[in-house]
C-alpha cells in the first residue's frame, strides 16, 4: 500500500484517540495494536527521558540517533508524536487539555508516578469521566510488591514461569523473551476494548488497574494447577511432554538445524513409522503403545535422532507433515521473513521510514475479515506530530508552540 | 473475581485444550455468558492431560481444565452428525460470538466454517484458532505446543549453544492465541460488523512476540542466539543466578542500579578491574567468571532476604519461585479464587490480572461436567422437549 491507501484504509477503532503515555514495550504494545485498529494514538514522549527503545545502538554512524532502533520502530509504527517535557508544570496542564480530546489513556510508569505529575487516575477522570484509563504495572498499583524494581525477566522468575525453564534435573536458565511484557500488554489491550465495549452500551469510563506478574501468573494454568491439584513443584524437564513422546527438537543434517517432532496418537505413531520406512527397532516391545512409548522416551529419542541427523529440518517436515505427523523446523525470525507460508499470509509489510528506508515491520495479525488491522505510518519522530495536535487540535498559535519548544516544554 | 464488562454477550464455544478455551474464558470473566460444545463421551482432551486431583485420573479431576473452563456452561454435542450440526445452528441463531479451535483440515471434514455458520446469524462474530491459519502452504499442517513455540520462534534462542534448543517448561502458545483472539472478537463488536477472525497460533507467537527480531536480523544484529543461562549484548547482569536456597534474577539495566548492587555487596575488589567497566564487554567475554563473584555472595542470601534487599534498595532482584511460592505469596493472594464443585470440594484457580473497580460479580462458577448443561440449553433455550433430549442422548448426539 502507498501511504495514501494507508491513511485511507479506517479501521474498527476509526474515531477513537488515545493519550498513550506508554513506553518500551508492555507499554507501547497496547497503543500499537490499537493504532493498527485505527484509532489514532498520540504517543506522548519527551527528550528529558527518552523512551529506552529510542536509544539502542544507531544502526547508521556512530552518533547517538532516537530515530534509529527498530524496536522502537515496530512497536510504535502507526503512532503519533509529541513531546511533552513532563518535568514542566505548563507540560502537564497541556496533557490535561488533551484529555476531553481523549477515549482511552495508557501509562505503564511506576506505580505512583502519574499521581506524582498530577496526572493520577482522580485527575484524568475528573476531567472527563467517560475515559478509560489503563495503568500497566509490574505488580499492580497497590500490594507489598507494588514498589519492587522489575522487568519482564524478574517477572518471569517471580511468576513461576522460570522455575521449569531448563534441561531435565538442571538449573532453570530463565527465558529470554519478554514473555510478561507481551502478557501483560496483550492482557490490556482485552481489558480496554472491553471497556470500550461497556462504554458504548453505558456511557461509562473505567479504570483498569492491570499487573504483569498476575498476567503471566494467569498464562501458568499447567504448573499452578499441577501444584493445587498434587502439591508437586515442578522442576526444568527439558522438552519432555508429561503424555506424549516423542516430543523435542531433534537435530538434523545441516549446520545447528533442528526440527520439532510430536506424537500423540497412535495414527500419527503409525504414520512417523510409515515415514521412516518401518525400521525394524519401531517394532520393539518398549515402544508398542503411548504409554510405554512415553516410559522409554530416551530411548525413542535416541534412534529418532539417528533418522533426524540423515536429513535436513525441511525434509523431514514435509515428509512427517504428508504422513499425518507434527514436524516443523526451529525457526529464526530471518526464515520467517523469507518463508512461503509466512510471506503469503503477510506477517510482514516493508514501511519507509525517514531515517532507515523501508524497514520490514511485523503486521498484526488479528485478521479479522471485514475490518482488518493495518500499519497505518512509519513510527513518529520524537515530537512529529507537536503542530497538528497543539496546533490543530488544540488550537494553540503557531507563536505559542514555538515559545513552548523553546522554553523546552514540547521537547 | 469476575468483572462485568461483557455481561449480555452470549458465547459459545467449541474448543480443546488451551488456545479456543481460554479465548473464551477471558470473555466469561469479563462477564460474556458461554456455552462451551464438547464431543459426547469424549470431551476436551484437557480432561485426560491431567494434572489430576489428589492423582485420581479422571475426566471430571483434570487441574487444567478446571482452570480453562470454569465459569461457562457446557454440553455435548456429536458434530459428525448432520442433526448435530444442526443444533449447532440453531445455538448460533441465538449467539454473538462462535470460537473454535478446530483443525482446518476438521473444519473441512465437518463442514463448519464461515460460509455455512453465517446463514444461521448475518451479525455472527466468528474466530477461528488453527495452528497455522486458514491460508497459505501450511493451512493443514499438524502442530502441538513445540512446534508451534519452534515455528514461533520461542526455541531459537534457548538452552546452550552445544545443545538442543528448548521451549517451554509448560504449554503455553495457546494462551496468547486466545488472548489475540478474545481482544478480536471485541474490537469486532465494537466495529458492528458480522465477520470471520483467523488467528494463527503460530503467528500469536511469530507476530506480536519477537517480530521486531526479524529487522534486528536484517540489520545482522542476532538476539536470540543460545546462551545458556545468559542473554547476549546486554550490560551484565541479566541472568539468573545461585543463592542460598534455590536461584534469583539478577539484572541491572541501569548503571546506577549496578553500582548499588555493588555497595549491597560490600563494593568488592574484583568490581574495580579496569576490564569489568564497559559492562556489555563484562556480559559478553567474563560471564561465567564474574558469575563466580556475585554467586559467592548471593549464596549468603536466601531468596527471602534477596527481593527484601531488592525491595529496599530498589535493584532488580527476583527470586525464581517454583508453583508453590507463586500460589502462597501473599501480594498475590487476591489473584486466587476458591471454586467449589460438589464433586470435588473446593480448587483455587488463578483469576484475571486487572483490578476493574465498579466493575466486580463475584467468583466464577466452576467448570462444567460433561454434558452438565444439556437439559438447560437444549430444552431450556433451544425449545427442545424432554422427550427429545432423551431421543438426542440415546442416539448418542448429545
Amino acid at each position: 500500500m502507498n501511504d495514501q491507501d494507508q491513511n485511507d484504509a479506517r479501521g474498527p477503532l476509526s474515531g477513537y484517540r488515545v493519550l498513550d503515555f506508554g513506553w518500551v514495550l508492555a507499554g507501547a504494545i497496547p497503543g500499537m495494536v490499537l493504532a493498527d485498529m485505527g484509532a489514532e494514538v498520540l504517543k506522548v514522549e519527551t527528550r528529558q527521558r527518552m523512551d529506552y527503545m529510542r536509544l539502542g545502538r544507531p544502526i547508521v554512524g556512530d552518533e547517538p540517533d532516537p530515530e534509529q532502533h527498530p524496536m522502537f520502530h515496530n512497536v510504535n509504527r502507526g503512532k503519533l508524536s509529541i513531546s511533552l517535557n513532563t518535568t514542566k508544570p505548563e507540560a502537564i496542564e497541556l496533557a490535561k487539555r488533551l484529555v476531553p480530546h481523549c477515549d482511552i489513556v495508557i501509562e505503564n510508569f511506576s506505580p505512583g508516578v502519574m499521581d506524582r505529575l498530577g496526572l493520577g487516575y482522580s485527575v484524568i477522570f475528573g476531567i472527563k469521566p467517560e475515559v478509560i484509563m489503563a495503568s500497566i504495572s509490574s505488580n499492580g498499583q497497590s500490594g507489598p510488591l507494588r514498589d519492587l524494581r522489575a522487568y519482564a525477566p524478574s517477572i518471569g522468575a517471580l511468576a513461576g514461569l522460570d522455575s521449569t525453564m531448563g534441561y531435565e534435573g538442571e538449573r532453570p536458565l530463565g527465558l529470554k523473551h519478554a514473555y510478561a511484557d507481551i502478557a501483560g500488554a496483550l492482557h490490556g489491550v482485552f481489558a480496554i476494548v472491553s471497556a470500550l465495549h461497556q462504554r458504548k452500551q453505558t456511557g461509562r469510563g473505567q479504570y483498569i488497574d492491570l499487573s504483569m506478574l498476575r498476567a503471566t501468573v494467569a498464562t501458568m494454568g499447567a504448573g499452578l494447577m499441577e501444584y493445587e491439584m498434587t502439591g508437586r513443584v515442578m522442576k526444568p524437564k527439558g522438552n519432555h511432554d508429561p503424555v506424549m513422546a516423542p516430543y523435542g527438537n531433534y537435530p538434523c543434517h545441516g549446520d545447528d538445524d533442528w526440527v520439532s517432532i510430536v506424537v500423540r496418537t497412535e495414527e500419527e505413531w503409525q504414520g512417523l513409522k510409515e515415514a521412516m520406512g518401518n525400521p525394524d527397532w519401531c517394532d520393539a516391545e518398549e515402544f508398542a503403545s503411548r504409554y510405554s512409548r512415553l516410559e522409554n522416551r530416551r530411548q525413542l529419542d535416541v534412534n529418532l535422532k539417528d533418522w533426524t541427523r540423515e536429513r535436513t529440518a525441511w525434509d523431514i517436515t514435509e515428509l512427517l507433515q504428508s504422513h499425518g505427523v507434527a514436524a516443523i523446523p526451529v525457526m529464526s525470525a530471518e526464515d520467517r521473513l523469507f518463508n512461503p507460508h509466512f510471506q503469503e499470509r503477510g506477517l510482514y509489510s516493508d514501511i519507509e521510514h525517514p531515517s532507515l528506508g523501508a524497514e520490514p515491520i511485523y503486521n498484526l495479525m488479528w485478521n479479522l475479515s471485514q475490518t482488518p488491522p493495518s500499519i497505518r505510518r512509519h513510527a513518529p519522530l520524537m515530537g512529529e506530530h507537536n503542530r497538528q495536535i497543539f496546533g490543530g487540535l488544540l488550537g494553540i498559535s503557531e507563536e505559542d508552540i514555538s515559545r513552548l519548544e523553546q522554553e523546552q516544554v514540547l521537547w | 473475581m469476575t468483572y462485568s464488562l461483557l455481561q449480555g454477550l452470549r458465547v459459545v464455544e467449541l474448543g480443546e485444550s488451551t488456545s479456543a478455551p481460554y479465548c473464551a474464558k477471558l470473555l466469561a470473566d469479563m462477564g460474556a455468558e458461554v456455552v462451551k460444545i464438547e464431543r459426547p463421551g469424549i470431551g476436551d482432551q484437557a480432561r485426560e492431560y491431567g494434572p489430576f486431583l489428589n492423582d485420581q485420573p479422571h475426566p471430571e479431576r483434570s487441574g487444567l481444565f478446571l482452570y480453562l473452563n470454569a465459569n461457562k456452561q457446557g454440553v455435548t454435542l456429536d458434530l459428525e452428525t448432520p442433526t448435530g450440526r444442526e443444533i449447532l445452528g440453531g445455538m448460533l441463531a441465538h449467539s454473538d460470538v462462535f470460537v473454535h479451535n478446530l483443525h482446518p483440515t476438521n473444519m473441512d471434514h465437518l463442514g463448519v466454517n464461515y460460509e455455512n455458520m453465517r446463514p444461521h446469524n448475518d451479525q455472527l462474530i466468528m474466530a477461528s484458532i488453527t495452528p497455522f491459519g486458514l491460508t497459505g502452504p501450511y493451512r493443514n499442517y499438524k502442530a502441538y505446543d513445540i512446534n508451534l513455540a519452534a515455528a514461533g520462534g520461542i526455541c531459537e534462542g534457548l538452552g546452550s549453544p552445544d545443545r538442543e534448543p528448548l521451549t517451554f517448561g509448560t504449554p503455553e502458545v495457546g494462551y496468547f492465541a486466545g488472548m489475540a483472539a478474545a481482544s478480536s472478537i471485541v474490537i469486532a463488536l465494537l466495529a458492528g460488523a458480522g465477520q470471520h477472525i483467523d488467528i494463527a497460533e503460530v503467528e500469536a507467537m511469530a507476530g506480536i512476540y519477537n517480530g521486531p527480531e526479524a529487522l534486528m536480523a536484517v540489520y545482522q544484529w542476532r538476539m536470540t542466539r543460545r546462551t545458556g543461562h545468559h542473554a547476549l549484548d546486554f550490560p551484565y547482569p541479566n541472568c539468573i543466578l545461585r543463592c542460598k536456597d534455590g536461584y534469583t534474577f539478577v539484572g541491572s539495566p541501569e548503571g546506577r542500579q549496578w553500582r548499588k548492587l555493588l555497595e549491597i555487596m560490600g563494593d568488592p575488589e574484583w568490581a574495580k578491574e579496569p576490564r569489568f567497566r564497559n559492562r556489555t564487554t563484562m556480559n559478553n567475554e567474563y560471564a561465567d567468571e564474574v558469575d563466580g563473584y556475585v554467586e559467592e555472595w548471593l549464596m549468603e542470601h536466601t531468596k527471602a532476604e534477596l527481593l527484601a534487599l531488592a525491595l529496599e534498595h530498589r535493584v532488580p532482584l527476583a527470586p525464581v519461585r517454583g508453583f508453590d511460592e507463586v500460589r502462597n505469596d501473599e501480594s498475590l493472594a487476591d489473584q486466587f479464587v476458591a471454586v467449589e464443585r460438589a464433586d470435588i470440594g473446593p480448587v483455587y484457580l488463578p483469576g484475571p490480572p486487572y483490578k476493574l473497580p465498579g466493575q466486580e460479580i463475584g467468583p466464577p462458577s466452576p467448570a462444567p461436567t460433561l454434558g452438565q448443561h444439556n437439559s438447560d440449553i437444549y430444552c431450556g433455550e433451544l425449545g427442545y422437549t424432554k422427550e427429545e433430549l432423551v431421543k438426542l442422548y440415546q442416539t448418542g448426539i448429545i
